[in-house]
């Protein structure tokens, strides 16, 4: 907590200098002095920007989900739209209006938008029956979920269960009978306890890099043990 | 109107994907000392990584390089301002108040300088408005609803930075394009 506010304020502190510094730059190289500033100084600029700008787009494009084609229409309306009105807020709020829309409206893979991974498990048994993502189901509904999610089936499967569920002959069946049938061969089954301090551990990071394929500090059991 | 809205939408995103503590706090801090609004949104995933100050440093030197070039054409036009007046004058010449001060009205320079001062002001208290409003907003709601949820929400606001980059690329090439060089 500490340590975090030291660094906000470090932060802060530093842009304020590096922005004032920039901009308080020709004040101090030409402000004492009556000559006109040289000419080289102002092509310099009209050059540079636009070259850094550019480059701007283009790293902050590699924190967007540039795999799919939508960050490039909303930047192409952005662009129409600034061309056509001239009215920077129109074109911004509009550009990021349709971003938010395409990216919200499922038109993501199923990869991403699904966490699979200890600190999310996808299916949970408790007293009052199975869950897959809140949504309570049968077995073989569950399967199907998980199939049509494109979850692959060399997938750790997590299986949440509750501390008061104790009907282990049940999770038994649906590892080996329904999970292992469908080709999911490798489950685990993991308390609260458990994933919660698995969520913790990831949730920092973000989550879409920390998700899938890193190996969580868990103690499980394998399907087959 | 523009700053409330822009600086509406930093506060919310700092407030939620930010990662820190006291979201409205940080918000006020940093949008009352650099009302840059590029750095107020590209410092947001930067801060929820940790990232060390030294590359935000590199980062703030690169985002706004252009600033420098903003103060030549104002250096003749502000030389009778007052040291502090022109002190707050530097501290507000962003991109938005660039633009409204190179083609202000007054030719005299008192006018001039009285007309972005008020000009400044405005802006500087819209865009703290606006920021404080946001980051306080997504607090608030953050004890009614879960964090994820109102993440998830948020989801793809980030492209609002680059929808300016992208403005601010598109008003330079025009520039270029007219000014013929």
């Amino acid at each position: 907590m500490a340590g975090e506010i030291v660094y906000m304020l470090g932060v802060v502190f530093a842009v304020f200098a590096v922005n004032y510094a920039l901009r308080a730059l020709p004040f101090v190289l030409f402000g004492g002095r009556d000559r006109n500033l040289p000419q080289w100084v102002a092509s310099l600029g009209s050059y540079i920007s636009p070259v850094i700008i550019l480059a701007l787009i283009v790293y902050s494009y590699s924190g967007l989900r540039w795999r799919t084609p939508w960050p490039y229409l909303a930047g192409a309306l952005t662009v129409a739209l600034h061309l056509w009105r001239r009215n920077p807020l129109a074109s911004i709020v509009a550009g990021t209006v349709l971003y938010m829309c395409l990216v919200g409206c499922g038109c993501t893979t199923a990869e991403t938008s699904l966490a699979y991974d200890g600190a999310h498990p996808l299916i949970r048994f408790s007293n009052t029956g199975i869950r897959f993502k809140d949504e309570y189901v049968t077995p073989s509904r569950a399967i199907e979920l998980l199939e049509e999610n494109q979850i692959p089936h060399d997938a750790t499967i997590h299986i949440l269960v509750d501390d008061d569920f104790t009907d282990r002959r049940a999770t038994w069946v649906f590892q080996h009978n329904y999970l292992a049938r469908a080709g999911y061969s490798r489950s685990v089954l993991v308390s609260k306890r458990v994933a919660t301090s698995a969520a913790v551990d990831s949730k920092p990071r973000r989550a879409a890099e920390s998700a899938p394929g890193k190996p969580q500090k868990i103690r499980y059991k394998k399907a087959d043990e | 109107m523009g700053y409330t809205t822009m600086g509406f939408v930093a506060g919310v995103l700092l407030a939620a994907k930010g990662n820190v503590v006291l979201g409205p706090l940080w918000g006020f801090l940093s949008s009352s000392m650099w009302i840059t609004g590029t750095m107020s949104f590209a410092f947001v995933p930067e801060v929820a990584a940790r990232t060390p100050i030294y590359a935000i440093v590199l980062m703030t030197l690169a985002v706004n390089f252009r600033y420098a070039f903003y103060g030549f054409s104002m250096l003749a036009r502000w030389k009778s301002a007052p040291f502090w007046r022109k002190a707050y004058l530097i501290l507000m010449l962003t991109d938005e108040n660039y633009a409204l001060e190179v083609a202000s009205p007054f030719k005299d320079p008192k006018r001039h300088i009285a007309y972005c001062t008020a000009l400044s002001l405005f802006n500087h208290s819209y865009w703290v408005a606006g920021v404080t409003v946001g980051a306080l907003v997504v607090c608030a709601l953050g004890f009614a609803v879960d964090p994820d949820v109102i993440r998830g929400w948020t989801d793809g606001m980030e492209f609002a930075m680059v929808a300016l980059f992208i403005v601010i690329f598109t008003d330079q090439i025009r520039s270029f394009v007219e000014n013929g060089r």
